[in-house]
């Protein structure tokens, strides 16, 4: 039997196009927002634990009332404990504010292991689990590409190419995509979550140690240029590494 | 890639929570499973039966059907998954509607409890495919003057005739069969194995090649007793199935349409010409827009019927106006977005073809064009023009 | 403000990054102290210029790596202000827990920095930046070839510490780097052939060039429809598959309508082909004419010089 957290964040679809406007990206241009999909990876894992060994899954989310979508989404593949935490007027969180929330409703959630996706698809900094990790005294093993159903071991990368890991509860598990096939939710798991209980929360945080200076475009790429022979292979090299920095 | 469908007057934005979910459900499918094998699909002329087991697990069948494992969704969701489906194929959506409107509804409105418990979950479920035999060689827009006829031999019924253009035919389980007992129409339940009957696939078609089409023999065909559907008499019987089906396919053919609508847009902003892209050219631009006002009218059309349907006040020629309208704009748009492709157009590459040929089927069947105006002839005038004498 | 760098490391040997850190550190005006776990790395680290001390922290738990284990040594060796790792995911983990044990702002994958401290990291997968000063301690990674590594001629007072954690990870099988190749659909790079490679066999380059940058190889349809050896899997296009990479080099192909359907949303696009007519040089941020027997070795070789 296994208690599992597993967090989700509501990210603008990842194919939108995201819009710089007065300092800030644009929310309000998005039209489809979505879970982060590598927390889809963490939730099929937990789905599939939890099926493997029985126990029972609680879904947490931290965002404003539109959240509450992924929670639903969770419900219609099963997931019946449903939190979402918020505070009117939070803004601009920064990592520890976002952690100790986030912990304290793991906490309150009584799960011995939190399963979640190794960054979240819009600020993409990967600190969530780990740092929930240290705050519950749990250990954390980042970036699993597969598992086993029963989590008896993960797989995470090496300097040899990958490992395989058993760690004991508790444990956050952090997740990039996986080999498994997403399962759909269908009519009946839509129905229940309509009825969907989600638990809504309050967190008193302390105060943010980071200033917000706001969002910028990045620089226009410089219009594309033609070079001729293969001599020009070094120069081009070069510029995709200083100049387009993809290399 | 996630698809975004036109929704100029965001019309989605009026469906209900679960409608939504139920549309992104299909939509994320259908894009994920449908599309990558469509076109082979289609080349082959099969039906690939993992999307009969898909349909099934997601629960879409019978979608407004309730109780006896079926969904019990609203008529609009179940239009959301038609238009979701076709979006994909009208081939595939045929599956749907005939396994839904045609097969598991007459069972469900006309047959006995028994009768409902031994075919409707199962059919829900995907386990059992069903077909509509209505249409015969001889009769189409004429249904009433069928020849397939039910003798009463005491303790079966015999059946004998023919149906053809069968959608699920060769691969269905069982067939709600409509035939004249004593010069009534009456329908029967035959499941494949019944003496007598059989469903030989028709091959050669440029149209629906992803759907199965059939006819069904009957020679001597004797089934029990108990497989006649007790509950109705006449062309009422036959007639509110294809009210049914005939609901999806309005919003059905939405989606195709939306298909090649974004398939020519995405391609007019590509495609350059004269060192512009062709959708700088207001030829061009002129199909854009036509092609952008019809499917948001038709999309208006489809949601209030699908509010009437709902809220029961919709009367058939209701679903005659959405059903000719949405069909036959559709497959305007196809054929202008053929157009617009160019050479390009005929290629398995886009989609194109593949709705253009498909509406074709789509625009006869479920009563042709001509036939539904005339529907709409006889409401407005008060008289019928469907044959010289009544 | 101090600065604390935790050492990346390749094995026993100093990974080029932390020289990246240091310049970085520099730039802000401090002589960071390096902390190398179990001294890997320590002597060279010495020598790297704007280096202010080299501490080697010794502990059983560095044999294996668990981010908490590692955080805990690294946190008590430690001193306090800004402790500075790279943003791989060794360095993201143990930089997060060290900043939740001391209560401080994490910020990971940081592209520009300059005093204050205020700093800039992408979002939203680099369609957006974002921008932020810490004024107190905090704890940063920093993306690796962004930062102008130091050289060498400094030489750095050395310690040893004894440090460590309670390892709660078991490593039970390492496995070498798969075989399988890499699917389109993943990847942040992508080398594709077109009919231009001539023949299936030839994509074998393609596939050694992926293999030193992590790609993935893909294919036009032309190649995949020309040769049995391409499979369908490796199409991108109207038919293939539509992907979104960082960058996606094309080698021999055209660059046909149905093609760049499936690619064109690449961030940059690279184009080899011998043809100066191809369209695909429409949409190349870097295109290169010339054929691909004499291009590729050239390109093979200055990403071997990168690595």
């Amino acid at each position: 039997m296994v208690e599992i957290a597993v967090l989700l964040k509501q990210v603008p679809d990842t194919n939108a196009k995201i819009a710089v406007v007065g300092g800030r990206v644009d929310e309000s241009a998005v039209t489809s927002w979505v879970t982060s999909p590598y927390d889809e990876y963490a939730l099929e894992a937990a789905l599939q634990h939890v099926e493997a060994a029985g126990g029972s899954i609680t879904a947490i989310t931290l965002g404003p009332a539109r959240a509450d979508k992924v929670l639903k989404d969770a419900a219609a593949l099963g997931v019946t404990k449903l939190v979402r935490i918020w505070q009117d007027g939070w803004e601009d969180l920064d990592s520890n504010q976002v952690q100790s929330a986030l912990a304290d409703a793991v906490k309150a959630s009584g799960a011995e292991m939190v399963y979640c996706g190794k960054q979240s698809a819009d600020r993409n900094q990967g600190s969530t689990g780990p740092g929930i990790a240290e705050l519950l005294g749990a250990a954390c093993v980042v970036e699993v590409s597969e598992f086993d159903a029963a989590g008896s071991s993960y797989l995470r990368p090496a300097a040899s190419g990958s490992e395989k890991v058993t760690v004991s509860a508790p444990a956050v598990i952090t997740f990039t995509k996986t080999d498994s096939d997403l399962r759909r939710p269908n009519v009946r798991g839509i129905m229940m979550a309509k009825k969907a209980q989600i638990d809504v929360v309050a967190s008193d945080v302390c105060g943010s140690q980071v200033t917000f200076n706001g969002h910028s475009s990045p620089a226009e790429k410089p219009p594309g240029k033609t070079y001729q022979g293969s001599d020009s292979v070094p120069e081009v090299v070069g510029l995709l590494r200083d100049e387009a920095k993809v290399l | 890639m996630v698809y975004e469908a036109l929704d100029f007057y965001d019309v989605d934005s009026q469906l209900t929570e679960e409608e939504v979910m139920v549309r992104d459900m299909v939509r994320d499918w259908v894009e994920e499973e449908v599309l990558p094998k469509i076109e082979d699909a289609c080349a082959e002329g099969v039906f690939p039966d993992e999307w009969r087991v898909a349909l099934g697990e997601m629960g879409v069948l019978g979608a407004p059907l309730e109780g006896y494992g079926c969904p019990g969704l609203s008529y609009t969701a179940y239009g959301v998954i038609c238009r979701e489906l076709e979006r994909g194929d009208s081939g595939l959506r045929s599956f749907a509607s005939v396994q839904g409107s045609l097969a598991m509804y007459p069972i469900w409105d006309f047959g006995s409890e028994e009768q409902k418990e031994k075919y409707l979950p199962k059919m829900a479920s995907g386990e059992l495919i069903g077909c509509f035999g209505l249409t015969e060689p001889d009769y189409g827009s004429n249904p009433g003057d069928m020849v397939t006829r039910a003798e009463d031999k005491g303790d079966h019924y015999l059946l004998n005739g023919a149906k053809m253009w069968i959608t699920n035919g060769t691969i269905s389980d069982l067939a709600v069969v409509w035939a004249k007992l004593d010069g009534v129409i009456r329908g029967f339940i035959v499941e494949t194995g019944d003496e007598g009957y059989s469903a030989p696939e028709m091959k050669g078609k440029y149209s629906l090649r992803a759907s199965v089409t059939s006819e069904l023999v009957f020679q001597d065909c004797k089934i029990p007793k108990d497989r006649i559907l007790p509950g109705v008499k006449g062309l009422r019987g036959p007639f509110s199935c294809l009210n049914n089906a005939r609901f999806g396919i309005s919003w059905g053919a939405l989606g195709a349409a939306q298909a090649c609508y974004n398939s020519a847009k995405e391609y007019a902003l590509s495609r350059t010409q004269f060192d512009q892209p062709i959708a700088a050219y207001q030829l061009i631009q002129n199909k854009l827009a036509w092609m952008l006002r019809e499917i948001t009218k038709g999309q208006l059309l489809a949601l209030e019927l699908g509010r009437k349907k709902d809220n029961g006040t919709w009367i058939p020629e209701h679903i005659s106006l959405a059903k000719m309208n949405n069909v036959d704009i559709a497959l305007e748009i196809a054929r202008m977005a053929r157009d617009m492709h160019g050479a390009n157009g005929i290629l398995d590459e886009y989609c194109i073809m593949r709705h253009m040929a498909n509406l074709e089927s789509v625009k006869t069947y479920e009563g042709t064009h001509d036939i539904h105006n005339l529907i709409l002839g006889r409401h407005i005038t008060g008289i019928q023009s469907f044959t010289r004498s009544l | 403000m101090d600065i604390t760098i935790i050492a990346e490391t390749n094995g026993n040997q100093l990974h080029a990054v932390t020289r990246q850190l240091v310049g970085a550190a520099s730039s802000l005006g401090a002589s960071p102290t390096i902390l190398c776990p179990s001294g890997s790395g320590a002597d060279e680290a010495a020598g790297i210029a704007g280096v202010g001390k080299v501490l080697s922290v010794n502990g059983d738990c560095f044999s294996t790596f668990d981010g908490g284990a590692w955080a805990a040594a690294l946190d008590a060796a430690a001193g306090d202000g800004v402790i500075m790792g790279a943003a791989t995911a060794q360095g993201r983990d143990v930089v997060s827990r060290i900043a939740a044990r001391r209560s401080i702002p994490v910020v990971q994958d940081v592209v520009a920095l300059s005093g204050g401290i205020k700093m800039t990291h992408p979002i939203y997968s680099g369609k957006a930046m974002q921008d932020v000063t810490v004024a107190g301690s905090c704890a940063i990674t920093l993306r690796a070839n962004t930062f102008p590594a130091a050289g060498d001629g400094g030489s750095a007072e050395s310690a040893t510490v004894q440090q460590s954690g309670d390892v709660k990870i078991a490593v039970q099988e390492a496995i070498a780097k798969a075989s399988e190749r890499l699917d389109v659909s993943d990847a942040d790079v992508i080398i594709s052939g077109g009919r231009g490679m001539g023949g299936p066999e030839n994509f074998d380059k393609l596939y050694s060039l992926a293999e030193g940058l992590g790609a993935a190889v893909g294919a036009s349809r032309a190649a995949v429809d020309a040769w049995d050896g391409i499979p369908h899997t490796m199409q991108v296009g109207q038919t293939g598959k539509t992907v979104n990479p960082t960058l996606y080099i094309a080698v021999g192909i055209s660059g046909a309508i149905q093609h760049l359907a499936g690619m064109r949303t690449s961030k940059y696009i690279v184009a080899i082909n011998k043809d100066p007519e191809a369209p695909i040089f429409k949409v190349a941020d870097y295109g290169i004419v010339s054929t691909w027997e004499e291009a590729l070795p050239v390109l093979a070789s200055e990403i071997g010089k990168l690595q």
